[in-house]
């Protein structure tokens, strides 16, 4: 609301409060100074400016833990930071650290190691953080081009491999199109509901909502679908995890997928709650049909990428089943199962960086043949993660898909519950043949010797995976804290 | 009102048409234009809206930038070299028409508005009456109450920099360029060599 | 008289233009990149037919970032093009299609 009006007319706004922002004020003040290193020094600054990228997401990781609990808003009611917002800031920054520290190895090999890598890391970092912290229609289309934006030029860096370029291409086309549905549905519901602000869109719907924001809301659930990598939205998951660079796809599949779901959390619990029954359907339709979609179409897989593209795809069908609950349950399940979710696939995507031999990048499954005897530890957290992604108790990614089942069941939604252990448990076929290749098949050879970060990547994955059951209670506590601050 | 409805038969008729023939046209660069009309007369359609200032922004964004990028790439592609070797003249009778068709719009646009200025300004008439413009309707709100859009479009320009430099950008080795430092730090010693040359003898 | 609804539609047909554009279009990606211009173009009639009788501006400032975005886009749509065109020497559609599974 404006402070005064000028004799003119023109409105005069009070200088909105930056506190709640800083955590993204500090990143993109970081960014520009980085931008501005990496130009005048060129070339040689990539180790720099990856450290430098690095420290600068570690020292806003801690600043995002500081942070109180308590739900802020700023910015004309467009930013909100809440307990939500901190848990799952704090997800993406780790996953973006992650994913950025084991990309310098292999970028070096391939010749590719520029800077202008971990800045793109970074900007799509700081659109992240804005789709958490959208609270209103604007923020969350802006947000979600700065990642989209960074993601499309990161998929095409190796710019000079066919296969890049292609799963960049595709990756746009594709994501331009999702963000114009989405664009479209937003125009509609700023239409129908007279605002872009989430709590103001809520409060409209109470009186019901007619036909036109219905639509608008299909359109931006077709649009986020797409983000997620849901069916029907899915096709292009299996080639852009295939065709981008390694250690660019094992940043897709943590960081950017949390941040989607934590959108796709804002939005249909912030905005649309109030008509939760008219997207629960849609919302479930989505949910199975990913969940039977990776389970099916990963079976004949060679390629360990695609593979990888096929279990996100599964993975988010089982998330999307927490959202579709639309209880705090739901959200704490999807809390739980993203935070569980990402370390498995930052543990798997370090043991395939790791599959090299004679300086050529591995990338069928076959090549994980016998591995057991050449490499045991490399085995056992490979097949420790992937027993994990089948959901097979006690390990962490039974009880993340545990939670999903039990906040579907509590919301009614026991069929599709049901169909969901279905699913899950023709995905374990081959998550099992994997397993019986490392343990069973004749060693085809050693790999090089792994980097030292990636085998701690893998054993802190591999660790958290085996001993989650042990020690469940720090993540679930804080998932239930973030997931109270929504209601 | 008639005068308002004509127009917004007209923009809205051509929009239509020159969509259809964007995806339709066989030639890439028949589509740019056909996109330019699209745009120009969406641009009709805003300022009948009272949108002038974005009215304004899409000519100048769009036909000035977006389109003309557009251009640059389709000729830097070579994309069709049968129809491309053809020549340039081909081109013309289909710029002339969307030259054309521009050009009578612009003039019915200025001379109706010359005639009676209150029959465009049909819905916007509540803005039009606080006395503030619509250009000064939207500074006054968006370096203000919507200052974190602002900022987070120019991070996104930025990343629209980056990564159309750091994917084309390309340092081809041996390719001479002018260096103004090396220049300048030349000296007689370092460029000229005094020989002794005996006669009959060459260097 | 013209009201909100002729501009919805008008939105409504060039949204289903550039929808149609992409996924009939089998000749080359750059009339693809255009078809997503018509769609960015047909949000933005929406947004200000919205803003215009609503009479609220928030409309607009949404278009206008719209189409910074989409600057920015086209941007990085085309960049990606040339790189992919510098590889494989070919824009067409049905040439996109060394991944298969």
């Amino acid at each position: 609301m404006p402070v005064e009006t000028t004799a003119s007319g023109i409105p005069i706004y009070a200088v909105p409060a930056l506190g709640p922002a800083l955590p993204e004020i500090i990143m993109a003040v970081g960014v520009l100074a980085l931008v501005l290193y990496g130009a005048l020094r060129g070339e040689r600054s990539t180790g720099v400016v990856t450290a430098a990228a690095i420290a600068l997401m570690a020292f806003t990781l801690g600043f995002v833990l500081t942070m109180p609990a308590e739900t802020q808003i700023t910015f004309a009611d467009a930013f909100i930071t809440d307990g939500f917002a901190r848990f799952m800031k704090a997800l993406v920054l780790i996953g973006a650290i992650v994913a950025l520290a084991m990309s310098r190895e292999h970028f070096r090999r391939a010749g590719i190691d520029r800077y202008e890598y971990p800045l793109l890391i970074l900007l799509a970092a700081i659109g992240m953080m804005v789709m958490i912290s959208a609270n209103d229609l604007i923020a969350l289309y802006l947000g979600l081009e700065l990642q989209s934006l960074a993601a499309y030029v990161i998929a095409s860096f190796h710019r000079d491999n066919a296969r890049s370029t292609e799963a960049g291409l595709k990756y746009f086309v594709l994501g331009a199109l999702a963000s114009g549905m989405l664009l479209y549905g937003s125009s509609l519901v700023y239409g129908f509901t007279g605002s872009v602000s989430f709590p103001e869109i809520a409060a409209v719907l109470t009186e019901g909502a007619n036909p036109g924001v219905i639509f608008g809301l299909v359109f931006i659930a077709a649009g986020l679908a797409f983000k997620v990598s849901a069916v029907p939205f899915h096709m292009w998951t299996p080639d852009v995890y295939q065709g981008a660079p390694t250690p660019v796809t094992a940043f897709f599949a943590s960081a950017p997928k949390v941040a989607a779901m934590a959108l796709a959390v804002r939005v249909f619990m912030g905005a649309f709650l109030t008509i939760v029954d008219q997207w629960q359907q849609i919302i479930v339709f989505i949910a199975v049909a990913s969940m039977f979609l990776g389970a099916f179409a990963a079976i004949g897989q060679r390629d360990i990428k695609r593979l990888m593209a096929y279990s996100s795809i599964a993975n988010i069908g089982f998330a999307l089943l927490g959202l579709a609950a639309g209880t705090q349950q739901g959200v704490e399940a999807v809390l739980v199962y993203m935070a569980i979710y990402m370390v498995m696939t930052l543990g798997v995507f370090a043991c395939i960086l790791a599959m090299r031999r004679g300086g050529v990048e591995l990338e069928t499954i076959d090549d994980l043949a016998g591995t057991a005897r050449t490499h045991p530890g490399f085995a056992f957290a490979m097949a420790m993660l992937m027993l994990s992604l089948a959901g097979i108790p006690p390990l962490a990614g039974f009880i993340g898909k545990y939670y999903a089942f039990w906040a579907a069941v509590e919301a009614g939604l026991v069929v599709f519950a049901v169909l969901g252990v279905i699913a899950s448990v023709v995905g374990a076929y081959y998550y099992l043949r994997i397993a019986k290749i490392i343990y069973f098949d004749e060693p085809v050879g050693a790999y090089e010797p792994m980097p030292g970060f990636l085998r701690g990547v893998m054993a802190v994955s591999a660790v958290f995976t085996v001993g989650f059951w042990l020690v469940p209670a720090p993540l679930v506590a804080a998932a239930g804290v973030a997931a109270r601050s929504l209601f | 009102m008639t005068v308002t409805a004509a127009f917004f038969y007209l923009f809205a008729g051509i929009t239509v048409a020159s969509a259809i023939m964007v995806i339709a046209a066989r030639n890439p660069v028949h589509s740019v234009l056909y996109l330019i009309l699209a745009f120009v007369n969406s641009a009709g359609l805003f300022i009948l809206l009272g949108a002038e200032f974005l009215a304004m922004i899409l000519i100048v964004v769009y036909v000035g930038a977006v389109a003309v990028l557009f251009l640059f790439v389709i000729m830097l592609l070579d994309v069709d070299f049968a129809e491309l070797r053809q020549g340039a003249l081909q081109y013309l009778p289909i710029g002339t028409v969307v030259g054309i068709i521009f050009l009578v719009e612009l003039i019915l646009v200025l001379t109706t508005y010359a005639f009676d200025p209150a029959l465009l300004n049909l819905p916007a008439a509540a803005e039009r009456q606080t006395g503030v413009t619509n250009t000064a309707q939207l500074g006054s709100v968006i370096y203000t109450k919507y200052v974190y859009f602002f900022q987070l479009s120019g991070l996104i320009l930025l990343v629209a920099m980056i990564g159309a430099i750091v994917l084309t950008l390309r340092d081809r080795p041996g390719v001479k360029r002018q260096d103004a430092a090396k220049q300048a730090a030349r000296t007689r010693e370092t460029s000229i060599e005094v020989r002794k040359v005996n006669s009959r003898e060459g260097v | 008289m013209i009201t909100l609804v002729h501009f919805l539609t008008l939105a409504a047909i060039l949204f289903t233009l550039g929808v149609l554009g992409i996924f009939i279009n089998r000749k080359n990606v750059i009339v693809i990149l255009m078809s997503i211009e018509l769609i960015l173009l047909s949000v933005n009639i929406n947004l200000v037919a919205f803003s215009s009788y609503l009479n609220d501006i928030v409309g607009q400032v949404f278009a206008l970032f719209v189409l910074t975005v989409a600057a920015a886009e086209a941007a990085i749509g085309l960049a990606i093009l040339v790189i992919f065109f510098r590889n494989r020497g070919t824009i067409l559609v049905e040439d996109i299609n060394t991944m298969k599974g």
